[in-house]
């Protein structure tokens, strides 16, 4: 069985132009501020090898769903083509100024507008709401710190004055004098510390009724809602923990860091290398996002608007909640997995590197297609080395 | 020297083995040091329920072998496990029906002691979990092959971490406590209780464990028609007693949760708040609605200033649509008696 996720960009059924592509990789750049995307359904291979029709945002011919990342501040501009038969739009809740409402079958429509506070965001189709966003028209949307610094200098992922001084505290302790966490700091402009967990769900029945054409009711999409496919950055299951060497010889072993999806997901350091997780909620059912090997702390939510907001408690859980539209960052400290016997670290029989799932707790997300435990919303962490 | 052959460690991690067919081995424990406490668990042990509607209801247990026979009995949830920071602890898993694994959930050990069988392997016959809590707060543990399954069918039981000094505060110099009181809240679909195969849709097959309808509600093993009564659940406390809740959400609903009373959060997840700048202690009011998802822990310490009885509600929330499980039925209401 091919074990990567393929797509064919173009109508359902196959009469389009078919491309065998990865899913979810390309970053654009914090350096750009003009975007070019299009919409186009596709159809996508999901890890059980079952085809369901899609839309997408691409970036280019074959990036879709891309990683936006800019920088506060900054003038953005996004265009956005309709190569899709339907109405559709674009829109990033929690910045108002960048939507479209609504884009015809051929036409292309533009925005314009100033990058707001540093943040985590989720751009989606608000037309139809929630229908095209679940058929896979969403991505995530990072606003990088202009400086980010704390009143002591430490570096954050948020600008000084969105800071609040509990997420100040914490990124001051980081690598500094608290023996807890040893180390080095957060640092920023390096995405090996900043990583992208963009859930999302499919219900293939509600595809291929639009596929055949239905005109569905957007209003009774949640309520019928039944999702039998669950998705990190488009990714599933043993798709989401690709890692050199470890997959199956007969894959074309083509991967870099830059073009291997999972390791935009998959964080990976030494002990004492903070890293910065995204992770957001595109889908309609709730997830229940559990890390092993460490807490993580939260530092953001969003408020009633949607726009991010700075945590005034930052809870250090190994279970927190994505609701449907959420965005949360949390920090994972890459401490000493805390509970391995002082004695016996660093560990001299087991090898490094050390690797800890997280998955979504209500463990139906853990299926695909009602089985295949877990080939579902799971991915692992990996600490490489001690201190 | 361990031997790790068989393992995520030595072999290599497929699209089979991370989930139809994971590593199998009993390996010795790597880096083993001698143990303060040590926890003999068995499991899968079978035993039947009965629902309220006098169906009979199957489910799995862990059963504790450290308690001698005789005085031994199988419940739902499985055997509590107590301990204290800073000891080293062996759990030892013995297995029947099939592999099994114990993950200690919210404890952090090494990959091999942590029970993931895609990243480390699942247990043949024994394997001795090694693990020293750090940090003193409430836990569970559950098995974490098939977990869809496993889990929901009850594989799984309540983890105390003590502080050194033991049971009255909630870390040393912390909280104290005159009374205790876990809750575990829980959900079941007697559809996933029918299924025998522990391995059901692990290779493939439809077996619909993406759905979910709960049609039971139980608090600590205690069906919801019995909760307002059973020393399980309701609390009983003399005026001016402290009062700590453990409250875990043990079901694959969202847990909605308002007290009669005043409460102080004091700790999330097995971690401590009001210690750190990050993170002040949280009072909710009486009323006041908050919500667990999946797998959450909160600690809650109630000192009510008056006697009198406090209503406790628990609604137990879809995932999807939000709503009241079972048409409005996923409720759970017990009560905080003063004296
Ligand atoms: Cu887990
Ligand atoms: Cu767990």
């Amino acid at each position: 069985m091919k074990r990567r996720t393929f797509m064919q960009i173009g109508a359902a059924g196959g009469a389009a132009a078919a491309i065998g592509m990865k899913t979810a990789s390309g970053i654009a750049r914090s350096s750009d501020t003009e975007f070019a995307l299009t919409i186009s359904p596709a159809n996508t291979e999901l890890i059980d090898g079952t085809w369901v029709y899609t839309l997408s945002y691409f970036l280019g011919s074959s990036r879709p769903s891309p990683e936006i990342r800019v920088t506060e501040g900054e003038e953005i501009s996004i265009t956005v083509t309709n190569k899709d038969t339907q109405t559709h739009g674009f829109a990033i809740p929690g910045i108002a100024s960048a939507t479209i409402p609504a884009i015809e079958p051929g036409a292309t429509a533009h925005v314009v507008f100033k990058a707001p506070w540093a943040g985590s965001f989720l751009y989606v189709d608000p037309y139809k709401e929630p229908l095209n966003r679940i058929l896979g028209l969403h991505g995530a949307f990072i606003v990088e710190a202009e400086e980010g610094k704390t009143p002591y200098g430490s570096e954050t992922p948020f600008s000084g004055p969105k800071q609040t001084p509990q997420v100040q505290a914490l990124f001051d302790a980081l690598g500094g004098g608290d023996p807890r966490f040893p180390g080095d700091q957060w640092r920023r402009n390096d995405l090996r510390r900043d990583k992208l967990w963009l859930f999302s769900q499919t219900d293939p029945a509600l595809n291929a009724r639009v596929a055949a054409g239905e005109m569905v009711d957007p209003a009774k999409v949640k309520a019928n809602f039944v999702p039998r496919y669950f998705t990190i950055n488009g990714l599933s299951g043993y798709d989401t923990a690709i890692h050199e060497g470890s997959h199956s010889d007969d894959d074309d072993d083509d991967w870099d860091d830059d073009d291997n999806p999972a390791g935009r997901i998959m964080p990976s350091g030494k002990e004492g290398e903070p890293c910065l997780i995204r992770t957001m909620n595109a889908g309609l059912a709730n997830h229940s996002v559990h890390i092993h090997g460490n807490h993580c702390f939260i530092l953001s939510g969003v408020d009633s608007e949607y726009r991010n907001e700075c945590a005034l408690y930052c809870f250090e859980r190994d279970v927190w909640q994505l609701s449907p539209m959420q965005r949360t960052d949390v920090l994972l400290p890459f401490k000493r997995p805390p509970d391995i016997p002082l004695s016996a670290w660093p560990p001299k029989d087991e090898p490094f590197p050390l690797r800890y799932v997280m998955h979504c707790h209500f463990e139906l997300s853990q299926t695909a297609g009602g089985g295949n435990y877990p080939q579902g919303a799971v991915t692992h962490w990996e600490m490489t080395a001690p201190l | 020297m361990s031997n790790l052959e068989d393992t995520a460690f030595e072999e290599r991690l497929t699209f089979s083995t991370f989930g139809c067919d994971p590593f199998k081995a009993d390996p010795r424990t790597p880096d083993r040091e001698d143990a303060d406490v040590t926890i003999r668990l068995e499991g899968a042990e079978g035993m039947d329920l009965r629902a309220p509607d006098g169906r009979k209801i199957k489910v799995w247990s862990f059963e504790n072998k450290s308690v001698p026979d005789g005085q031994r009995r199988l419940t739902y949830p499985s055997a509590p496990i107590r301990v204290r920071q800073g000891q080293i602890v062996h759990t030892r898993l013995s297995t029947s029906k099939g592999p099994h694994t114990v993950h200690h959930h919210g404890i952090e050990p090494s990959t091999a002691n942590d029970g993931v069988g895609h990243v480390s392997f699942e247990v043949g016959d024994s394997y001795t979990y090694q693990w020293q809590p750090s940090s003193p707060g409430t836990f569970f543990y559950h098995c974490h092959r098939n977990t869809v399954l496993h889990f929901e069918l009850g594989m799984f039981g309540l983890l105390i971490v003590d502080p050194p000094s033991g049971p009255g505060s909630i870390y040393e110099g912390g909280p104290t406590y005159d009374v205790e009181q876990a809750w575990v809240a829980d959900d079941m679909d007697p559809r996933f209780h029918a299924i025998s195969n522990h391995d059901a849709g692990l290779c493939g097959l439809d077996v619909g464990l993406n759905r979910f309808e709960p049609k039971y509600f139980l608090l600590s093993g205690v069906f919801n028609n019995r909760t307002m009564t059973d020393s399980r659940t309701m609390v009983s406390a003399k005026l001016g007693q402290r009062i700590l809740i453990r409250l875990l959400n043990a079901s694959y609903s969202i847990l909605r949760v308002a007290l009669g009373c005043d409460a102080e959060w004091v700790a999330c997840d097995g971690r401590n708040m009001g210690q750190d700048p990050w993170c002040d202690t949280v009072p909710i009011p009486a009323g006041t609605p908050f919500e667990l998802t999946t797998a959450q822990r909160y600690d809650l310490i109630l000192s009510p200033p008056a006697r009198g009885t406090y209503p406790v509600r628990m609604e137990f929330r879809h995932w999807i649509t939000g709503e009241i499980q079972d048409r409005g039925a996923g409720v759970v209401q017990t009560k905080v008696v003063v004296s």
